[in-house]
């Protein structure tokens, strides 16, 4: 199959423009080697392939790299049948930059290519027109004026679009730059001649901007906008997790009558609905902070984030562009990681990923909302508005962060500060705020889901069989004291002692350095209580009847928040840092001073 | 005087980025506009000698210190 490649610089419309060309039917491949996300999809009988953002072919930051890595690769490509490249009609000086590099490009390998003149409506608003067929001209490219919003001249596009593939050969730029002149001076002068004036479209952002970005209201809003997004987290996942949880329950319910007692039963009752389906729940979770993340980016909110955030990260050795990743990392450590490739300074970068498995991800949200019931009492104040059990949520996630600000300022003294010469400052492109497209955003949001359960579901499926097997024989009676579980468990129990821990905790600990969700899973199975997973407070009641102390359960809370108990996180970080030592250390690291820090904590208490 | 003097709302002209600037970020601030004559604004400055942000061209910024250090400009106004 033939490919049309879609480029274009970040937030000019290009991924919209993807949607609307292509329908809601695209595919998200992760590549091996960069695991970079190139959405594709069908325009007739044609591939079209959604690439990376990039202002300019010469790069600054990772992933401006790999973006451009791939536009060289798809010039080289002879299935590359056709190149669009998106231009901001409200910033056509600086589309251009990037699309008279793509031209002279394209010219270069003789790759067909055509402009599309996005975002038209936003100048036409002004009643600015712009004369496209002249622009074409002067480009020697040809120019489509559209707007993937309203779908102004998008109709037009793609019958133009189906017209010109079938004959590319007529659409290789004519033109390239001038010896002597440059692609900034001629973008100048062309958007000089056609493009809108900038004050005019730049009013309504500045405007925006002056309440946001205000010293006093700015820092009011920004956390606002904060607590916001860890409220959503925690109030409006609940509906949708009770929701998944009584689907688990029903169906765990139906299967189990129809197949009758036995060991089938045993094993889909414990393993697959206790074990596998307590990992299902947390999926609307990652749902909500990936719509709640992806809201803020479209919106365009998130780069002015990166910016107040940008001083006071600077003094913990960070970049205001690691806001972003650390914000992510609380729904998962995966793709806050991949979201670190767009910190220019590769030092920042590296220190950013190294942290980012600090923050409390959505797979430590069970065990924290385990053992924050099992230890502390469900009292509320001021009419229930703040609850004692509410603030020690929140005190753990803060925890996580202040741990992650320490373990950076470390990490900044003690390591090579000779890259330092090479260090790239903090630009910043400040886009125009925007609502959001509902579509596409939803659809960001299924992939996030359809991913999670993707990546983490084998291991967790694996874990669960496993436990249940050890736990499940030689015993006759199946019980879990005369299990291969209960000597591994004797054996280990002298590590976990000193914790204030058993050998059941010990085992729980250990399986869930696989992926921490299975902690939950592990001790609901260990403690014996059918269907542990579908009732928290069950297990809860269970483990405070049981006698686990204050301490030893502080010192738990404490461990999980540090230790880098999650297989694919570290398969993560080996592959975007390139370094099995830091990846392997670090799991090494955050264990050990997880295990320090309970250790301290549960003497104290 | 450089960007980094700049007080918020007013205007200047750059007159020039400096040589010890890493090519890389000498390109990108020529791509961005930052070239000799071109107008550049003031529209805000952050507390604490944060990140100013300037409009030049179509495009609003942000830059830290270190760099607009490094832009001389001229004619104030």
């Amino acid at each position: 199959m033939k490919n049309i490649i879609l480029v274009g610089k970040p937030n000019s419309g290009k991924s919209l423009l993807f949607n609307q060309l292509t329908g809601m039917r695209q595919k998200v491949a992760n590549f091996p080697g960069v695991t970079v996300e190139l959405k594709s999809g069908k325009f007739g009988e044609y591939r079209l392939i959604d690439f990376p953002g990039a202002y300019s072919l010469s790069t600054l930051s990772r992933d401006e790299e790999i973006a451009v890595e791939k536009i060289h690769e798809a010039m080289h490509d002879d299935n590359t049948s056709l190149i669009v490249c998106n231009l901001d009609a409200t910033r056509l000086e600086r589309s251009l930059v990037f699309g008279l590099q793509v031209r002279d490009l394209a010219k270069q390998h003789g790759k067909a290519l055509i402009f599309a003149l996005n975002m038209i409506d936003e100048v036409e608003r002004f009643s600015h027109h712009v004369d496209c067929e002249q622009l074409g001209k002067d480009l020697g490219v040809a120019v489509f004026p559209l707007s993937a919003k309203t779908l102004i001249g998008l109709h037009e596009f793609k019958v133009a679009l189906n017209d010109i593939v079938k004959q590319p050969e007529k659409y290789i730029p004519t033109l390239s730059v001038a010896e002597g002149d440059s692609v900034f001076n001629v973008s100048r002068r062309i958007a000089k001649q056609y493009g809108i004036h900038a004050d005019i479209v730049l009013r309504q952002q500045n405007r925006i901007d002056s309440f946001l970005l205000n010293n006093v209201l700015g820092g009011i809003a920004f956390f606002g906008i904060m607590f916001l997004l860890f409220q959503s987290i925690f109030t409006w996942a609940t509906p949708l997790m009770d929701g998944v949880e009584s689907i688990i329950g029903v169906l765990a319910q139906t299967a189990t009558s129809a197949i009758g007692p036995g060991i089938i039963n045993d094993f889909l009752q414990d393993a697959l609905f206790g074990g596998f389906g307590s990992f299902l729940v947390f999926v609307p979770q990652i749902m909500v902070l990936t719509f709640i993340i992806g809201l803020l980016e479209d919106s365009g909110y998130l780069a002015r984030a990166a910016l107040i955030c940008h001083k006071p990260l600077s003094y913990f050795g960070l970049s205001g562009r690691s806001f972003i990743p650390y914000l992510s990392g609380h729904a998962c450590a995966i793709p806050a990681i991949m979201a670190a490739r767009t910190i220019e300074s590769p030092r920042k970068r590296l220190i950013t990923m190294m942290t980012i498995p600090l923050m409390s991800c959505s797979a430590r949200l069970p065990v924290y909302a385990l053992l924050i019931a099992v230890l502390i009492p469900d009292t509320t104040y001021v009419g229930g508005l703040f609850s004692l059990q509410g603030t020690a949520f929140f005190v753990l996630y803060f925890l996580g962060i202040i741990t992650a600000l320490t373990v950076s300022v470390l990490l900044n003294k003690f390591t090579d500060r000779d890259s330092d010469k090479a260090e790239m400052p903090f630009i910043l492109e400040l886009p125009n705020y925007r609502l959001p497209h509902w579509k596409p955003l939803m659809l960001r949001v299924l992939t996030s889901a359809k991913q999670f359960i993707r990546r983490a579901g084998p291991v967790i499926f694996m874990v669960s069989v496993v436990i249940w097997f050890l736990g499940y024989f030689p015993s006759s009676e199946h019980e879990l004291q005369g299990s291969y579980l209960a000597v591994i468990g004797q054996w280990i129990e002298p590590v976990f002692e000193p914790l204030g821990l058993d050998w059941r905790y010990g085992v729980a600990i250990l399986v869930s350095f696989l992926a921490r969700e299975v902690f939950v899973g592990a001790l609901g199975t260990l403690f014996g209580i059918e269907g542990a997973d579908e009732n928290i407070a069950g297990l809860a009641a269970n483990i405070q009847a049981d006698g686990l102390t204050l301490g030893a359960g502080l010192g738990l809370l404490i461990f999980y928040v540090v230790a880098l108990q999650c297989v694919a996180t570290v398969a993560t970080l080996k592959g975007e840092t390139g370094s099995t030592k830091i990846a392997w250390g670090l799991f090494v690291g955050y264990g050990m001073l997880a295990y320090s820090l309970a250790f301290i904590v549960s003497n104290i208490f | 005087m450089t960007l980094w003097d700049i007080p918020a709302k007013k205007s200047a002209l750059i007159s020039g980025l400096d040589n010890s600037l890493v090519p890389a970020v000498m390109n990108r601030l020529l791509e961005m506009g930052l070239s000799d004559g071109q107008t550049v604004r003031c529209l805000r400055r952050s507390p604490l000698r944060g990140p100013l942000v300037v409009q030049i061209g179509d495009c609003v910024y942000t830059l830290e210190q270190s760099i607009a250090d490094k832009v001389a400009i001229s004619d104030l106004s």
